[in-house]
């Protein structure tokens, strides 16, 4: 339940805004699931990263809208970067059957 | 720019309007550390700001995502050893780009909410559309390459 001082015309764009941290935070979950058939290391650091999407999608709940928190979308960002890292390293140095140190190294 | 599940009018639509809008200046006016005065926008305005940074940061997983898939999932391309390198790894490296590009636009836009200033233009869907179909040309290629070998 939003909080009593909250203006009503406010109450919707709040809650689409925690829907759209939750829908975040499951598609963290989602890639880390799917990064864990691939690497189990960077599948569980990126589960273990959205954890915290997830617990500021929870944290507004009651929150007031017009507090601006740069420091959970910088969370974020950080969150992408680390995934695509990961993910280029994974593509580079993977167990694919052919993976690009192999072919570089001429299998 | 909102994603197509936020579907909402945009906050430039309504502040280039100058509406009077409920919540609209309620922090009061500051003074900015350029001198420029500073206005809490309405608090609708920070949420759609927020709601198109996260809209933007999905798409850049999903980029991430579909750019492993290709380099991991898919089978060789036959007599193109890097087919799927080539394909997959600038999707990977524009997803890291438009997180942080999102950041960087998102940031502007608040401020220039709160300056009541007109909203800088986006390069993220020129920088997204640009890549998607450079990425679309080389796979066109590498498949094409593919089958004639």
């Amino acid at each position: 339940m939003p909080p009593e001082d909250q203006e009503p015309i406010v109450i919707d764009p709040d809650n689409r805004t925690r829907l759209a941290w939750t829908r975040t935070a499951l598609a963290f979950a989602a890639i880390g699931g799917a990064m864990l058939k691939l690497s189990l290391v960077a599948g569980l650091v990126v589960l273990l990263l959205s954890l915290p999407i997830w617990a500021t999608a929870r944290h507004r709940r009651g929150a007031d809208p017009v507090a601006f928190s740069p420091p959970h979308l910088r969370m974020v960002t950080g969150t992408v970067v680390i995934v695509a890292l990961a993910a280029l390293a994974v593509a580079l140095f993977g167990h694919s059957p052919d993976s690009l140190g192999q072919l570089l190294r001429g299998r | 720019m909102t994603s197509a599940g936020d579907g909402h009018e945009s906050p430039h639509d309504r502040h280039s309007n100058g509406d009077p809008s409920p919540g609209s200046g309620r922090a009061g006016t500051e003074l900015s550390e350029t001198g420029l005065s500073e206005t809490e926008p309405d608090p609708r305005f920070t949420l759609a700001n927020e709601r198109t940074f996260l809209a933007w940061s999905r798409t850049a997983l999903a980029l991430v995502a579909a750019g492993l898939g290709i380099v991991q999932l898919l089978p060789p391309f036959p007599g193109v050893p890097l087919g799927r390198h080539l394909v997959g790894i600038p999707l990977i490296i524009l997803g890291a780009v438009i997180a942080v590009t999102a950041y960087v636009d998102m940031t502007r836009n608040q401020r220039a909410l709160r300056r009541r200033l007109p909203l800088p233009r986006s390069l993220l869907p020129r920088m997204l559309a640009a890549t998607i179909g450079g990425v679309a040309a080389t796979a066109a290629v590498v498949v094409l390459v593919s089958a004639t070998r």
